[in-house]
């Protein structure tokens, strides 16, 4: 399919105009599809550019030259097969083969390469090929937010609207009023994917009820987690998914102007989010009197510089207004008082990207996925010594040991399974017997983890939780904003303790120490970040008690890897 | 008009950083005519992007760039340092010839990165945003994730990541970097006139 530059898009003036375009980018899909050509796509996403997917890409397009269309999409989440390339070749299914290297690519073109083949897309097997959806990475899998994962070209909004994009935005525009459009927001009972777990319905009604204007709408999305990557999987695989649902709450919430705050230190997502940007504007989806409605909508895009508190919404928002992003006291919510000291609607992309789809087929049909409190799909991202690592969209609800067991193959050869550590940077872990637990917003709160934004970190027996719980501490003090004092020089005071502990001088008294000061730096800090970040040093002490214990009272390290364990046993002991 | 309601900072194609630069400061210009703004608070706004840019173009963003980029957006020098330093993408002080991305994600972590930010130190006697005596290496220890978990530990130097790296690998990466370099330094020296 021909992706058109920017400037060669129609400008859509009226409803008709964009049902025509809809239908011509219909009809080229269809045919890319079922011409007489063969097909040949290579998965690009940031995972895939680092195992040099660009590289195949170029060694396709110079085995195949003009008899061939060789197309880019986007990573399917399945980091395991990449770099992998899906050929449709006339009257035949595509086939996907990975993970492959250049010098694979003219064996695998010449039909030669059996043995590298992953599976077919669609649901019939072909000769020795098994459909991919019958794989066990993707058997569980459900996909909404990223079934156009692998199969568009996200630079092409001709092929996003051919799978339908901006069917929501056309709906929200011709054929509901605003708070009909809430009101399917509320039925679905989105909650914030973030991690804070808020429902999106409830932020948009008093988003649209704030009297001031103008008003703003701002999609969050930084992940400055070292282990989540799920919104530059979105950017990168459906940009317009993303756009699309921005805009439906601008015209919700009756805000004149979208925002989307990238984190600096995803470009391909950045890139592909502003080609995305450009091209709706082109087409006229954003701007003066959009599509002949009256209606206005601007939009800027603006990205940040690698500062993890600046996915905290007040901290953000500063950071979008060219300040520090240091979070400030609430109330006033932003909701209230945002970007430029205006009402401001801030939802996580991943929220933003479950728009679309519960504005077309209803909240209805979202709100009948998921468990009684959690609703609909989550991304999950899972990294460790695992046989499989990725991005994976699963019903809420799934339990742990079948998301980590079945999807993502268990632990690699010859790594002995020991404890997840749970959302991110922000909870505590979980272990063996917690995971038959369903994973939603609520359900692992009991025993100490979290959802949080849908990071899993499963480490095994060589990891040694005081270094671990360092580490996640650490984490929060180098990215603690220091604005307020018991997150400034609490996180410190506790990566101290905590290396004390590791160095073998450390006491039973070092323990207790810890939890006081942890519940200083909880109780008192101002925002999200101090308030959780104890939290996970807590939650190993909790969890792996025993182990903390045999370095302060033994002051041993049963895995070997802290340096106490460097030292002569007999001095240890003299300590 | 739709346009101007709608703007975004267009984007000058950045030359792909390699090696230790001076800052061209009509360079630093030319980025900066890319920006316009319609008042005071979307100049505000720009500025973030404004230090992005430049800092992906040359590594590092000087004293005399910043100014540059803050009279652009009449706003001051002190402002932009504000963000400069408080922003970790951003460096203030030039890197080495090859600039080295060792990541500190969770995954990479309990697969051993620390052994390899240590080494570096211990070999190189550097550490997290410092560079060697000789220029040849700079450091930057990745406190978010690089986003290549199944090759942990993963690094980047200059532009291409390499995975499952131990100690060991990644000194003969890096020596092979430094080595590559001089030679295609020695050879257009052979031939260059000067």
């Amino acid at each position: 399919m021909h992706t058109a530059p920017t400037d060669q898009l129609p400008r859509l003036q009226s409803k008709d105009d964009f049902l025509a375009f809809q239908k011509q980018a219909q009809e080229q899909w269809d045919g890319l599809w079922n011409g007489d050509r063969t097909v040949v796509s290579v998965g690009i996403g940031s995972s895939s550019i680092a195992k040099g997917a660009l590289d195949v890409l170029a060694a396709c397009r110079n085995e195949l030259g003009d008899s061939a269309i060789v197309r880019e999409t986007s990573g399917n989440g399945a980091f395991w097969m990449e770099p992998w390339i899906e050929v449709k070749r006339p009257n035949e299914p595509p086939v996907l083969y990975g993970p492959l290297s250049t010098d694979d690519v003219p064996g695998v073109l010449a039909g030669a390469r059996d043995d590298l083949t992953v599976g077919v897309r669609g649901d019939e097997p072909y000769k020795s090929a098994r459909p991919l959806k019958e794989h066990p990475f993707f058997k569980d899998q459900h996909p909404i937010l990223t079934r156009n994962a692998g199969l568009i070209d996200p630079n092409s909004i001709e092929e996003a609207i051919a799978q339908g994009a901006y069917q929501g935005y056309f709906k929200v525009l011709f054929e509901m009023t605003e708070d009909e459009a809430i009101q399917e927001v509320t039925t679905a009972n989105v909650r914030g994917r973030g991690g804070g777990g808020f429902p999106a319905g409830i932020k948009w009604a008093s988003g649209r009820k704030a009297k001031a204007t103008p008003k703003f709408v701002i999609c969050n999305s930084h992940e400055g987690e070292p282990n989540v990557y799920k919104d530059r999987q979105l950017h990168e695989c459906d940009p317009h998914r993303i756009l699309e649902g921005i805009l439906i709450a601008c015209i919700a919430c009756g805000a004149e102007r979208g925002y989307n705050y990238i984190g600096g230190e995803y470009p391909l997502a950045i890139a592909r989010f502003r080609k995305a940007v450009e091209d709706a504007e082109r087409i006229g989806l954003i701007g003066h009197n959009i599509l002949g409605t009256g209606k206005n909508v601007a939009f800027r895009l603006r990205t940040g510089g690698g500062a993890y508190i600046c996915g905290e919404a007040s901290a953000l928002m500063y950071s979008v207004m060219g300040v520090r992003g240091q979070p400030r006291t609430k109330p006033p919510r932003s909701v209230e008082e945002g970007v430029w000291k205006r009402p401001t609607v801030a939802n996580n992309t991943e929220t933003l990207a479950c728009v679309p789809d519960i504005i077309t087929r209803g909240g209805e049909w979202f709100a009948s996925i998921g468990t009684e409190k959690s609703k609909g799909t989550k991304l999950m991202t899972v990294q460790g010594p695992m046989a499989r690592c990725g991005v994976v969209e699963v019903d809420m609800g799934m339990t742990l040991r079948k998301l980590l067991f079945d999807i993502f193959g268990g632990m690699k050869e010859g790594y002995k399974f020991k404890g997840v550590q749970t959302g991110g940077v922000s909870s505590g872990p979980v272990t063996e017997k917690e995971l038959d637990i369903p994973v939603d917003f609520d359900s692992l709160t009991p025993v100490g983890g979290m959802l949080g934004s849908g990071g899993w970190v499963i480490f095994d027996e060589t990891t040694c939780v005081v270094d671990f719980a360092r580490y996640l501490t650490e984490f929060s003090r180098y990215e603690s904003c220091s604005k307020c004092v018991p997150c400034r020089l609490g996180n410190p005071a506790l990566v101290e303790i905590v290396d004390r502990i590791r160095l073998g001088r450390g006491s039973e008294d070092d323990i207790t120490l810890i939890k006081r000061t942890a519940k200083h730096v909880i109780e008192l800090s101002l925002c999200g970040l101090g308030q959780v970040a104890p939290v996970p040093l807590e939650g190993m002490i909790n969890v792996f008690e025993d182990e903390f214990r045999a370095h302060v009272v033994d002051h041993v390290c049963p895995t070997g890897h802290c340096p106490i364990a460097a030292r002569e046993p007999a001095l240890a002991a003299a300590d | 008009m739709a346009q101007a309601e709608t703007r975004h900072p267009a984007h000058p194609v950045p030359a792909p950083y390699t090696g230790r630069t001076a800052i061209d400061l009509d360079v630093v210009r030319e980025i900066m005519s890319h920006f316009h703004y319609d008042d005071f608070e979307e100049a505000q706004e720009l500025i973030l992007s404004a230090l992005q840019e430049v800092n992906e173009h040359f590594g590092w963003v000087s004293y005399e760039a910043a100014e540059i980029v803050a009279e652009a957006l009449g706003t001051t020098v002190n402002r932009v340092y504000a963000l400069l330093t408080f922003y970790a993408d951003f460096r203030t002080e030039p890197r080495g010839v090859h600039h080295l991305l060792v990541c500190h994600g969770v995954s990479c972590y309990v697969l051993g990165s620390q052994a390899l930010v240590q080494h570096i130190r211990d070999h190189y006697g550097i550490g997290d945003g410092e560079t060697t005596a000789d220029e040849q290496l700079s450091l930057q220890v990745v406190n978010g994730c690089l986003g290549v978990c199944d090759w942990s530990p993963v690094v980047k130097l200059d532009d291409s990541y390499s995975g499952h790296q131990t100690p060991e690998s990644l000194t003969a990466l890096i020596n092979r970097a430094i080595a590559g370099k001089q030679a295609k330094e020695e050879s257009n020296g052979a031939h260059s006139a000067d």
